[in-house]
């Protein structure tokens, strides 16, 4: 329970409240898009950070995946399939 | 397995055959043949842009016309024929049939590409690939603009009638005993986005049709002097043209998951994630189309529907990204040529992605409307994770193709410079962006920081050419003179396939 309710916060920081600031920081009136340039450069600049960090971790772990499980690493071993020959 | 040039035939036995293996071996060509003409172009429009100012070209007219010809040409006559020539080699061995469901209708697709890439080449229009109206009504010159329209009106039909032909032969002719969850995730990649056109693809016949009658001065659907609205084009063509881009990628993300459990030697993670991701995005692609249009005075309330909708793509994806990751993980894998491409991909659509979140955005997409940025995502997307996903595909196939195996270093260099320079030219281009530089510009004022990026960009796209004419040496020299392939394993990755292939099926003897 105590997880769950850890991955909704986790998910109402970086998703939902951003999502809600997005939506109300443009407005509805033509000429109000200017007036908000600051907060949205402001949510720009969050989104990036976001984005950059959670790319960093993905990426992260693809160069790491690619690194590790390499068949030349030393460490590299035969997956179960290819003993059985097929996957 | 399919082996079309190991068994020399009349060239007229391949171009009048109905034979699956045969259309797709002439959509492989045509396609490839479309990529270096529509790539040529690209490198002319990088070359002009190096400085401000022109440069090789005389005019912003013929600048309009080659940046309208690239798009047109490597989004429907590169990147689509490619995905339909993968299809066509392996959906019916995949599904255990002997060919396509309707041969005929099958040879009668391909065959419409040629003359709708002559008219669209002869034309060479300048109204941009989304053929931007009130101008393309109004002032855009014909015959041109006329040929480019009958041009992807034949391509339409000729995508719908490959539609239909993928989809009965996925689910009305597969194995009885091969159960639909079964089929292998790239036959479901052409299955879903076999539906997406279906679906979609009539609503931009119609359009095309009014813009028709529109330049005839019969009707004014878009023509303002008549009543009419350019606004309602923008949305008849990105109700079609969003999830388009779906149907582009969702190929390419197929193509992966036949590669990656190749080369890392297991199973794909997740069979049925993978399927319901595709069916998810098949779905969300058409709740999205509208943030291309945030800055055309759409209410509140749409733009927020629009934003979510869009938003909704990004779980489908990331399932996709987290299935392959598993999949690596534990793997031994063999970072062969297609490995390559299929990783360099993989990292490319989550960057692509990410600015694509900036896009959907609705505050943050007026910062970036119609700058620069916007074409370094599309572009990022198209190149970084479409065009890699089929070259690697591209190279996986070879020795199923050709009965020879490709150079193997001439493939990694290959892959090796096209990512520096995707990376080059495409991140370079989101930040020209942000720095305010509009796109589809002939000539742009002697900005000192707008110089710099503009020739990072031109010196990554010079990089990606020089690649792709290795590449091109490295395809013909190799089917001609490659060392032969043992086609059971042509990468020596040990063990199995989990489908039969050709040399396993009756059918294909």
């Amino acid at each position: 329970m105590k997880s769950i309710f850890g991955l909704f916060l986790v998910l109402a920081i970086l998703v939902i409240i951003p999502a809600v600031e997005y939506v109300f920081a443009a407005g509805d009136e033509p000429g109000g898009y200017l007036d908000r340039r600051v907060v949205i450069w402001n949510l720009f600049y969050r989104m990036m950070t976001v984005a950059f960090t959670v790319g960093a971790v993905v990426s992260g772990t693809i160069i790491w995946l690619c690194w590790r499980f390499r068949e030349s690493n030393p460490k590299a071993t035969p997956t179960p399939y290819e003993k059985e020959g097929v996957w | 397995m399919v082996l079309e040039l190991q068994k020399p035939r009349p060239i007229w036995q391949i171009m009048f055959s109905t034979h699956h293996t045969d259309v797709g071996l002439l959509y492989l060509i045509t396609s490839l043949s479309f990529l270096f003409m529509g790539g040529a172009l690209a490198l002319a429009i990088r070359a002009e842009l190096f400085f401000p100012g022109s440069q090789i070209i005389a005019d912003s007219m013929t600048f309009n016309r080659i940046f309208t010809v690239h798009g047109t040409t490597l989004i429907f006559l590169f990147i689509i024929p490619f995905a339909s020539a993968v299809g066509n080699y392996f959906v019916p061995i995949m599904v255990r049939y002997k060919d396509m469901a309707y041969p005929k209708l099958n040879a009668i697709a391909f065959w419409m590409i040629p003359p709708s890439g002559a008219l669209i080449w002869l034309g060479f229009a300048d109204f941009t690939w989304y053929a931007t109206p009130p101008y393309s009504i109004i002032s855009a010159p014909g015959p041109a603009a006329d040929m480019w329209i009958f041009g992807l009106k034949i391509l339409g039909v000729s995508s719908v009638l490959g539609a239909i032909n993928f989809v009965v032969t996925i689910l009305k002719c597969k194995h009885p005993d091969m159960s639909i969850g079964q089929v292998p995730l790239l036959a479901w990649s052409f299955l879903t986005s076999s539906l997406i056109i279906i679906v979609a693809i009539p609503t931009f016949a119609a359009a095309l049709l009014m813009l028709l009658t529109d330049r005839l001065g019969v009707s004014g659907f878009f023509n303002p002097a008549m009543g009419g609205d350019p606004i309602a084009y923008a949305h008849l063509f990105w109700f079609t043209f969003h999830p388009e881009v779906y149907v582009l990628v969702i190929p390419a993300i197929g193509m992966m998951y036949e590669i990656i459990p190749r080369f890392s030697r297991k199973p794909i993670f997740s069979h049925s994630s993978g399927i319901f991701a595709f069916v998810l995005l098949s779905v969300v692609s058409f709740s999205s189309w509208a943030h291309h249009m945030y800055a055309t005075g759409m209410s509140f309330t749409e733009k927020t529907v629009f934003m979510i909708g869009t938003l909704a793509a990004v779980p489908a994806s990331a399932m996709h990204v987290f299935n392959f990751i598993a999949t690596m993980w534990n793997g031994r894998i063999k970072f062969s040529t297609p490995m390559m491409w299929a990783v360099g991909g993989i990292a490319l659509f989550f960057s692509a992605g990410a600015g694509g979140v900036v896009n959907a955005a609705m505050p943050l997409d007026f910062q970036t409307h119609d700058s620069y940025w916007v074409v370094g995502h599309f572009h990022l997307f198209v190149m970084g994770t479409i065009a890699f996903g089929s070259i690697g595909y591209l190279y996986y196939m070879f020795p199923y193709v050709t009965g020879r195996m490709y150079n193997e270093n001439m493939g990694k260099v290959h892959f090796v410079m096209s990512f520096i320079g995707t990376v080059l030219v495409f991140f370079t281009q989101h930040v020209l962006g942000l720095y305010g530089m509009p796109r589809r510009v002939f000539d742009y004022p002697p900005i000192p920081e707008w110089i710099t990026m503009n020739q990072i960009a031109s010196v990554g796209a010079m990089i990606i050419g020089t690649s792709m004419v290795i590449f091109l040496i490295n395809m013909i020299h190799s089917s001609a003179k490659g060392k032969l392939a043992d086609t059971d394993d042509p990468f020596n990755l040990g063990g199995k396939y989990y489908y039969p292939f050709e040399s396993k099926n009756p059918h294909h003897h």
